[in-house]
C-alpha cells in the first residue's frame, strides 16, 4: 500500500514535469528521483481510484453566511443593522445561538434574486446581496452592515427576518418596520445616495398590509444621518 | 464568411450517489439549506417533498436561488472552470461566470430524494468547425490567421445554448 503510493506521487511529479522544467530551467541537472523501474499494471477487477480534482475542494459555510451584505454598486446609506434575540421562554433573556436570516431590497425596490430569461442564469459574482445569515453571540445579538432599504408598491420600508434555533428549525417569520418620519427624510433628500423615487405612491405604516396591526411591535430605532450614516436597533422576542 | 459564436450550457446533476468530493459537498450544502429554507413557504413542514410543495406554493419556485447561496462558495472554487467538460486532452478550458441551480426534487427528511442540477452556462466561443463528436471552438473571437483551438466533446448534458453569427468585418472592428 506505501509503495502504491508512493508510485501514486511519483506519477503526480511526472504530469507536473512541464511546469516545473518551464518555472526552473536552472535545474536540469537534478538527479532523478526514483528507481525508474516500470509500475505493473493492476490486473483485478477493481474500481479505478478517483483522481483529486482541482483545485481540491474545500468545505466552506454557505455564502449567506457574512455580516456585509451589501451590493457592490455602492447605493444607499449605510446602515448598521443590531438584531438582538430573546427568548420569552426564559424570561426574554439573550437567545444564543440562534441563526437569523435577513433580506431586504435595494434602492431601487428590487430582490436579489434570478433574473433575465436566459434560464434565469445569473452571474456567480453577483448575486445574494442584501441577504445574509449570522448566529446571535451570547448577548443574542446579530450584526449586519448594509443600507436603510428602498421601497416598492404597497409595502412599507422593511426588512424581512426569519430567525431558526440552532437546529435551522424555524422559530419565527417576521419584518423590521422604520418610522415613517426617517423614511420620509431618505427618500426625499437621499437621491444623491441612490433614493430616486421620493414618497410618491409609498405606503405608509398605518396602510401597511403587514405593519397596520403590529407595527409598534416591530418597530425599529434608528440613529443617525443621511451623512454620517444610520445605526438600526430592535429587539425581537421569540419562543424557543 | 460569418462567424459562429456560441455559447454551451453543461447541465451537472448532482444528487446522493454522485461521487467526488466537490459532489458532496455542494449535495451536503444544498440539502442543508433547502431544509432552512423550505420553511420561507412551508413553516410547519406539511410538504414532504418539493414537488408537493411547488404544486401547492408557486411561490416556492424561487427555493432553487435561494439554495444557490449555499452552492456559490463551491462554484467559486472552480476558478471559472465548467467541471466535467474537458478538450480531447482531458483539460477543462470552457469559462464560465453565469449559472442557475435547479431543485430536480428534495424532501425535508430523506436525503436519498435530495437531487439539484446546476446549469454551467459558457463565455462565449467561436464555432469554427464539427468533427465527429467534437466541437472545434476558440474563445478568440477576433479574425485570425491561426487561431488558438479546442476540441471540446459533445457530452451528455452538453448543449449550445446560444447562436450568433457576426461576419469577419464586424469582429475585427471590435
Amino acid at each position: 500500500m506505501e509503495r502504491k503510493k508512493f508510485l501514486k506521487s511519483l506519477s503526480l511529479f511526472a504530469a507536473s514535469m512541464p511546469v516545473l522544467l518551464n518555472a526552473c530551467e536552472k535545474d536540469h541537472q537534478l538527479a532523478s528521483m526514483g528507481d525508474g523501474a516500470d509500475v505493473s499494471i493492476d490486473q483485478s477487477c477493481t474500481v479505478t481510484p478517483s483522481e483529486t480534482e482541482g483545485p481540491f475542494p474545500t468545505k466552506s459555510p454557505s455564502s449567506y453566511v457574512r455580516s456585509d451584505i451589501k451590493k457592490s454598486d455602492g447605493l444607499g446609506v449605510d446602515m448598521e443593522a443590531n438584531i438582538t434575540i430573546v427568548n420569552v421562554n426564559d424570561n426574554c433573556s439573550a437567545l444564543q445561538g440562534a441563526i437569523v436570516d435577513v433580506w431586504h431590497c435595494d434602492v431601487a425596490g428590487n430582490y436579489s434574486q434570478y433574473g433575465g430569461t436566459r434560464m434565469q442564469s445569473t452571474n456567480y459574482q453577483e448575486v445574494h446581496w442584501f441577504r445574509g445569515r449570522q448566529t446571535s453571540n451570547s448577548d443574542g445579538l446579530v450584526t449586519f452592515q448594509t443600507i436603510f432599504p428602498g421601497w416598492y408598491q404597497s409595502r412599507a420600508t422593511h426588512i424581512h427576518v426569519h430567525i431558526y434555533n440552532a437546529s435551522g428549525n424555524s422559530l419565527l417569520v417576521t419584518q423590521i418596520a422604520f418610522q415613517d418620519s426617517i423614511c420620509n427624510t431618505v427618500n426625499v433628500d437621499g437621491s444623491a445616495y441612490g433614493y430616486k423615487k421620493g414618497m410618491t405612491g409609498y405606503t405608509y405604516n398605518a396602510n401597511d398590509n403587514v405593519f397596520n396591526d403590529s407595527a409598534a411591535l416591530e418597530m425599529s430605532t434608528v440613529k443617525g444621518s443621511l451623512a454620517a450614516g444610520f445605526n438600526m436597533e430592535i429587539t425581537i422576542k421569540v419562543s424557543a | 464568411m460569418q462567424n459562429r459564436v456560441i455559447t454551451l450550457c453543461y447541465k451537472k446533476i448532482i444528487g446522493k450517489n454522485t461521487r467526488g468530493i466537490w459532489n458532496e459537498y455542494v449535495f451536503q450544502a444544498s440539502f442543508a439549506e433547502y431544509k432552512i429554507q423550505v420553511q420561507n413557504y412551508d413553516q410547519k413542514k406539511c410538504y414532504r417533498s418539493y414537488s408537493a410543495l411547488l404544486q401547492a406554493k408557486p411561490e416556492a419556485s424561487n427555493l432553487p436561488f435561494l439554495l444557490s447561496g449555499a452552492a456559490m462558495p463551491y462554484l467559486k472554487q472552480l476558478n471559472e472552470f465548467i467541471p466535467d467538460v474537458t478538450n480531447n486532452l482531458g483539460k477543462k478550458t470552457l469559462k464560465f461566470k453565469k449559472f442557475s441551480l435547479e431543485i430536480i426534487e428534495s424532501s425535508i427528511d430523506d436525503p436519498n430524494q435530495h437531487k439539484i442540477a446546476i446549469n454551467f452556462f459558457s463565455e462565449p466561443v467561436l464555432w469554427l468547425d464539427t468533427i465527429n463528436d467534437f466541437l472545434l471552438v476558440s474563445t478568440q473571437q477576433r479574425h485570425s490567421d491561426i487561431f488558438d483551438t479546442e476540441l471540446i466533446q459533445l457530452i451528455p448534458y452538453l448543449n449550445i445554448h446560444s447562436l450568433t453569427f457576426k461576419d469577419h468585418d464586424q469582429a475585427n472592428s471590435r
